[in-house]
Formats: C-alpha cells, structure tokens, sequence
C-alpha cells in the first residue's frame, strides 16, 4: 500500500474520484493508534469499536471543513477525545439507573474483559488508571503510551502546558501507589 | 497549594517514571483483538457510511415535503381528485327498454331466445306494414288526429310570411 503523507490525504480526499480511496488509506494509517487509545479509555473491545467506527464516520462528515492549521492527527485525537468522553458519559448515565458507580461498572468491565491476556500486574495497571478523573486519563494515555508531547496535548485537549504536567505528575504518583499497594 | 506550584513550575519534559511504570511500559500491554480485525475495519466504516447517505438522501426528501410549499399543493390535488372520483354523480343510462320484462327474464337463460323474439317482432311488424295500403301523398297528421294537418300549417306558415323553404317542406 502506497505511503502518502497527512497532507496529502486530505489533498486526494478533496478530489471526489479519489476519495473512497484516500479515505480508505487514512484509516488503515491511524486506525490502530485510534483504537488502541479509545480502547484503553472505555475499556471493552466491543465498545471501543463502536467508538473507532462512530470517529472515521466523523472524519469522513468533517474532513472536508477541516482548517489545516494543525495536524491532521491531533484533529484526529481531538475527535477520538471527544467521542470517548461522549461514550463514557452515556454509560455514566445508565449506571445511574443501574444503582452502581461508573467507576465501579468500569472495574467490572475490565475484570470481564475476554480480550485481554496480560498479566495481574498489567490489569492492576489498567484499573489504577481507569480510578483516575476522566481527563487526568486522558493526558496519562496520551503521555505514557502514545509519547504525545505537551504541546500537541494542550491543542488536543485545550489546556495549557503546565496544567498538563501537573495533571500526569499527579496521575503518576496515584498509580503507583495503588499498583504497589496490594 | 500544590497544584499550583507545579503549574508555575512545571517538571522538565524528561520526567522520571517509577520504575515498576517503566518496566510496565516495556511489555506489552495484553490487550487482545479478534483476528482480522484491523482489515475489516475499514470496510465496515465505508459500508455505515453508505447506509447514512442513504438515510440522508430519505430524510432530505421526508423534509422538502414538510414545506407548506410542497406538501400543501400535494394535498390539494389529491382531495380534488378523490372529490371528483366520488362526488360527481353517475350518469344514469337513458334508454328505452328494447324489450319487455318476459323476453328479458327469458334472454337471462337462453340469450338465442332474444334473437327469435326479435326475429318475430319484425316479421309481425312487416306483416302488418304490407297489409296497410299507406299513402304516402296524402298529408298525414304529425301530431295524432286531434293535431293540425299539413295544409292548416302551410297556411299559418304562408299567413305570417315565414321563408318560402319552410313552406316546401310541407
């Protein structure tokens, strides 16, 4: 499969014959940095699909409007935040009507959860972040699985460098503890 | 306080992890997928993406006919067509019966029936035509015997001068 740059996709996907094609390309290029960052947040397999999927339908909607003063990737991210954070509220609500905590249905999810095969110590590592307020998850994903810097995450997530910082320090310091806890 | 403090003084980007996070980072994370999925993804999108547009293309036309301007047209054309379906009355048929009530209830079993009747009715009336001696020179009266002959009408026509056609056809 042909290489091409962001750029450049969104410059094929501008051209109406080409643009099942470069639509096509642009998925498969950051489908599994999209997934992968999705699934950590709502945790099941089957929801994180949904969301993915509800994402590209964004992108195909919206690519169009798509302004270029900032990369097509953190547009990209800023999409996939915002849609898990929609996600995540729906199902916060319906745990309202279940009587139990969001957090607690999160738990639940992750110790069900028939895709994952890692060890104790990774599950530990997964619920210690799942425990973390929404957006201090949010910058700890970012950061310490997918390198994202500072300033892509303060345009990503309309929040300044140092907030950010404060945020992952802060972050960091709670998983440890709860890792090293039991 | 503290939160504070770090936003003014923010740690550098190289910050150290823990080591337990550090050696967690390394290893991969266990989270499965099913097979093939990545290469199913895509075209699974295009397809939801084909049944939206077609969704909208339904929509957009469910809208165009909630316009007054459109629906209101619609719906007067169709009252009108259902009023003129059912409201004008049927014409009723204006016919003469051809025949009477006992040839008509025998023609409902035996349509030749009909035919020999009609056969017989003109013989008779032929029969009848050959035994008169009609002239037809002498003025007959048009409108039955208390009615005004020919030549009473072709003078009332003469005395009140109508056109000399007239007269001839009498």
């Amino acid at each position: 499969m042909p290489e091409y740059t962001d750029d450049e996709l969104v410059l094929l996907f501008r051209d109406a014959a080409k643009r099942h094609y470069a639509f096509n390309l642009l998925v498969r290029k950051h489908q599994e940095k999209i997934y992968y960052f999705v699934r950590r947040m709502v945790v099941d397999h089957d929801d994180a699909d949904d969301v993915v999927q509800n994402i590209f339908i964004k992108v195909w909607n919206n690519l169009d409007s798509f302004r270029e003063d900032s990369k097509l990737f953190t547009w990209l991210y800023r999409i996939a935040v915002n849609e898990s954070l929609s996600f995540l509220k729906s199902k916060q609500l319906r745990s309202y009507l279940s009587l139990s905590s969001p957090e607690a249905m999160m738990v639940k999810s992750l110790r069900d959860d028939n895709y994952f095969d890692g060890t104790e110590i990774q599950r530990r590592l997964r619920e210690a972040i799942i425990r973390l307020p929404k957006k201090q998850q949010l910058v700890f994903n970012m950061r310490y699985y997918d390198n994202v810097s500072y300033e892509q995450m303060s345009e990503i997530l309309s929040t300044s460098v140092g907030a950010l910082k404060a945020s992952y320090h802060f972050a960091v310091k709670k998983i440890e503890d709860f890792v090293t806890a039991n | 306080m503290k939160l504070k403090q770090y936003i003014s003084n923010p740690p550098s980007d190289k910050e150290k992890l823990p080591s337990v996070l550090e050696e967690l980072k390394k290893e991969v994370q266990g989270l499965k997928i099913p097979d093939g999925y990545f290469d199913s993804l895509s075209p699974r999108i295009v397809d939801r993406i084909k049944k939206q547009e077609n969704r909208t293309f339904i929509k957009s036309i469910i809208l165009a006919f909630r316009k007054p301007l459109v629906w209101a047209p619609v719906m007067a054309t169709l009252v009108v067509a259902v009023l003129l379906i059912f409201m004008i009355p049927a014409k009723k048929a204006s016919t003469i019966p051809v025949t009477d009530e006992w040839t008509e209830l025998n023609m409902a079993y035996d349509a030749s029936y009909a035919e020999e009747v009609f056969l017989a009715e003109s013989h008779s009336i032929d029969k009848e035509i050959e035994s008169k001696d009609i002239n037809y020179s002498e003025p007959v009266s048009l409108t039955g015997q208390n009615g005004p002959t020919t030549e009473e009408i072709a003078k009332y026509l003469k005395e009140h001068e109508f056109d000399a056609d007239l007269l001839n056809e009498y």
